[in-house]
């Protein structure tokens, strides 16, 4: 019982050959931080980091957990750009790379930096789900649901806070929500499920909301995982001039 | 924070809680919504290896969650297949416990927590179809279940706002003068500072610890730290041979992608797996089931067939889901598409190289239904504690297991606090702890730890695998001694702060810990049954071993064992179903 497919066999993953330069932010001013990294197939820029951290240099700092794109934990600059660095694919044409911690955060030690920043604006958009009264059996919602069409683009979002380093408006001024928490806070504001909605209309109307973004698109063009941050910002604007979202009724099992 | 423990190396400072949380999985974090809910004066205190409720491996769920929600489907069945897939091994009050309370944890993950699974076009729940079921009842948003899960339980912690303590390990439990427990102590991965946290009531749910395979799934915390922790404290341990290898790992080369996870419902949806020669070979393992067949039979026919030769050159099978039609992969399997074009292989369109991956650790921590232990005030819940699942554990089963018993272990917790008073740790043995935790940044000389953890990964795979035999456990035995022997003497450079290579040391000493506890169980269970495949008792053998392996610590240190016969409270294996625990021959 032979698959055509799987007799073929896969085309071998291409060799690399060579090495790739790899320039590390060091907290330590006497620490190396220039590293030949020999390559091999596929490589993420994780593998960079773990091969000089077991190879080169044990007290090279970093986090990761997942390494499969959903703790959000690794991201870093890669040559100025904000990416997960488990899920970003070390290229063939690159010779020379520059690994720099997230902007706009404080730096525990080299690649290592604190979220506390980060998740206090989180914080301030109330990011926890208050139930309505009576909501007592999962919501009977069509997956076509218009709602659910408007939230589920949002969600997936997994506090990397590569929006925020990105953002030129959250890392430069303390006060704004920035695009993780305005998105999140979106995804609360449009379910008919949750009561808090006003509140949260509120706080991102306030003077640290919306009105802050500039509309650079930093966030939407980083997020690792295809989130827009950028349209839950503008869509927010629009309810908070307008109206909240109708609110469906008789919609629940 | 109350001023140091006279006698230590260095000043330790003292928190005190009503409740510590060690963990924040899907277990912790329920746990502490729970203990929130009961008692909401009471004081929590959550410690995180990692970023807090952004590390271990609820939130790398992908699959999902299985509960009985439709008429259709009953407690009955789910928990029929849980001891048909467990091969009775199971603690059955721990699994009737599971199913009677999955679908209520389902409804509260909706209803107050604020998830949104994935619904049918009536608007219900969907259900979808897993490996070894005898219904469709797995819950999932998507197939990245776990971020949905996890982020909206984080976000809960905003509105409770217990004590977190992210980035900050627990080294030892401590008990007090009449054995219960007192609380733990801490090191603080950012600053190197080390802690008493004195609590009235401990649970531990830090995961498994299967991260000591070569080819593993889990997130990098799971070195089996709370098990160790409990073992050390004098618990007892049951069913540490039981270690799931799930058969769909990823194979990308020396890329720590190798080993994570191509999820479950692949195999339910109906995917194919390929020899090298082009064959369906799980017709010769388990014709009926074929790919559906439980993880551990899948698991096992794939390494048969690699191990036979007929495994791909770099040392897989061929995962092939293609014949559904690329749009309909892409549709329902995006996650797993992008996984694999993440390393220029599609999905949707040809095959995937994958090997078993060492996954999840059935055994653990002897518990109750309310996941009390023999320590008083000391609760285990999830990956942590053993039972649930016998010798093979269902997909879907996971993060239903964590959070149904993270609940509870939460509702527990908050009735101890108003009865135990807050001990009193032997400053002895803070001192012991924080001497040894502290001791690898002190040492100039050893071996680094890296080197050592390869080390072990490999000898885990080669000799307390997929298949296992006498001679290669008595290996594995003394090679462990002298692992540890290099782990007592292991130094690592750099400063208390941030430094991975010293946390890594401590997950040594854990994984070591934990893998002399295995090895010893897997010697002595004769027989093959589940994840456990002994090449020279390859049969299953009711007559003798539906008993439970019981290791605790020896006075020397060393693991003791001990046999217990499986309670047949609810269930007992059909007459004549028993089969080849290997379901076939390669």
């Amino acid at each position: 019982l032979a698959n055509p497919a799987a007799l073929a066999p896969a085309p071998p993953l291409a060799p690399a050959p060579g090495t790739v330069r790899v320039t590390v932010a060091r907290s330590d001013p006497a620490a190396q931080t220039t590293f030949e990294v020999e390559r091999f197939e596929p490589m993420m820029v994780l593998d960079l980091l773990l091969a000089i951290q077991r190879e080169r240099d044990p007290t090279l700092a970093f986090r990761f957990s997942c390494r499969v794109a959903m703790c959000g934990t690794c991201t870093l600059r890669l040559n100025g750009q904000a990416v997960l660095a488990c899920q970003t694919r070390v290229q063939p044409d690159w010779a020379a790379v520059r690994l720099d911690p997230l902007g706009g955060l404080p730096v525990v030690r080299d690649l290592v930096v604190d979220m506390a920043p980060f998740f206090d604006e989180w914080a301030r958009v109330t990011p926890y789900f208050a139930p309505v009264e009576g909501l007592d059996e999962p919501a009977a919602i069509r997956p076509d649901d218009p709602e659910r069409r408007l939230i589920d683009p949002h969600l997936d979002c997994i506090t990397c806070g590569a929006c925020y380093s990105s953002c030129g408006i959250a890392g430069y001024r303390r006060d704004f929500l920035g695009p993780a928490a305005l998105n999140r806070a979106l995804v609360l504001i449009a379910d008919h499920r949750d009561a808090l909605g006003r509140e949260r209309l509120a706080a991102v109307g306030g003077v640290a909301g919306v009105d802050r973004c500039h509309y650079i698109y930093g966030c939407s063009a980083v997020c690792p995982k295809d989130l827009d941050p950028a349209g839950a910002i503008r869509r927010l604007r629009r309810w908070r001039v307008g109206a909240r979202p109708a609110r469906r009724t008789g919609g629940r099992a | 924070v109350t001023s140091g423990i006279a006698s230590l190396p260095v000043n330790v400072a003292t928190i005190d809680t009503d409740v510590a949380v060690i963990g924040s999985g899907g277990a912790g974090l329920m746990c502490v919504l729970h203990v929130a809910q009961r008692a909401p004066d009471l004081d929590v205190t959550l410690v995180s290896k990692g970023q807090v409720g952004r590390s271990g491996c609820t939130l790398m769920v992908q699959g999902g969650y299985n509960a009985v929600l439709d008429p259709r489907d009953s407690f009955a069945l789910h928990f029929g297949d849980t001891l048909e897939g467990g091969v009775f091994l199971n603690d059955q009050e721990l699994a009737w416990t599971l199913v009677g309370d999955a679908p209520r944890v389902i409804r509260e993950l909706e209803t107050r927590v604020g998830c949104f699974f994935d619904r049918r076009a009536d608007g219900r729940l969907h259900q979808k179809p897993f490996a070894g079921q005898s219904f469709d009842r797995t819950v999932h948003r998507g197939d990245l279940t776990g971020i949905e899960i996890m982020g909206r339980l984080r976000d809960q912690l905003f509105r409770i706002r217990p004590r977190e303590l992210g980035d900050v390990r627990a080294l030892d439990l401590l008990l007090d003068g009449h054995g219960g427990v007192a609380g733990a102590t801490l090191l603080d991965v950012r600053t190197g500072a080390v802690a008493v946290l004195r609590a009235r009531v401990v649970v531990v749910a830090t995961g498994g610890s299967a991260t000591m395979y070569r080819i593993a799934a889990p997130a990098r915390e799971k070195t089996g730290d709370g098990v160790a922790m409990c073992y050390r404290a004098g618990l007892e341990l049951r069913d540490m041979e039981m270690l799931q290898f799930h058969p769909t790992g990823l194979l990308a080369g020396p890329s720590r992608l190798t080993g994570a996870v191509l999820e479950e419902g692949l195999r339910g949806a109906g995917a194919h797996l390929y020899n090298a020669a082009g064959q369906r070979y799980m017709a010769r393992h388990d014709p009926r089931r074929m790919e559906r067949a439980t993880r551990d039979v899948v698991a096992r026919a794939s390494y048969l067939e690699i191990q036979a030769g007929r495994g791909t050159p770099a040392g897989g099978v061929l995962l092939d889901v293609s014949h559904l039609g690329a749009g309909e992969v892409e549709a329902r399997f995006p996650g797993m598409v992008a996984r694999c074009r993440q390393i220029g292989r599609d999905l949707a369109r040809e095959p995937v190289e994958v090997s078993p991956t060492a996954h999840y650790q059935m055994g653990g921590v002897i518990i109750d239904q309310d996941c009390q232990t023999a320590v008083p005030g000391l609760l285990v819940a999830g990956e942590d504690a053993g039972g649930t699942h016998g010798a093979n554990r269902l997909g879907g089963n996971g993060v239903a297991e964590s959070t149904v018993f993270g609940a509870r272990a939460g509702d527990r917790a908050a009735l101890l606090a108003r009865e135990r008073e807050r001990g009193t740790p032997d400053p002895a043995r803070v001192a012991e702890s924080v001497a040894r935790a502290l001791a690898p940044l002190g040492r100039g000389d050893g071996p680094g730890p890296f080197a050592l953890t390869r080390a072990l990964q490999d000898l885990m795979w080669d000799d307390v695998g997929l298949v296992r035999g006498r001679a290669g456990l008595l290996r594995a035995r003394d090679r462990l001694v002298e692992l540890s022997e290099q782990v007592a003497r292991v130094s690592v450079a750099g400063p208390p702060q941030a430094n991975y290579a010293w946390q890594e040391a401590l997950d040594l000493a854990s994984q070591l810990t934990v893998a002399r506890t295995m090895v010893e169980s897997a010697l002595v269970r004769e027989e093959s049954r589940g994840a456990h495949y002994r090449a020279d008792f390859p049969e299953r053998d009711d007559e003798r071993w539906l008993r439970y392996v019981v290791a605790r610590r020896g006075a020397a240190g060393e693991p003791e064992i001990d046999l217990r016969a499986v309670a047949l409270t609810r269930a007992r294996p059909r007459a004549g179903s028993e089969q080849s625990a290997a379901g076939g021959r390669a």
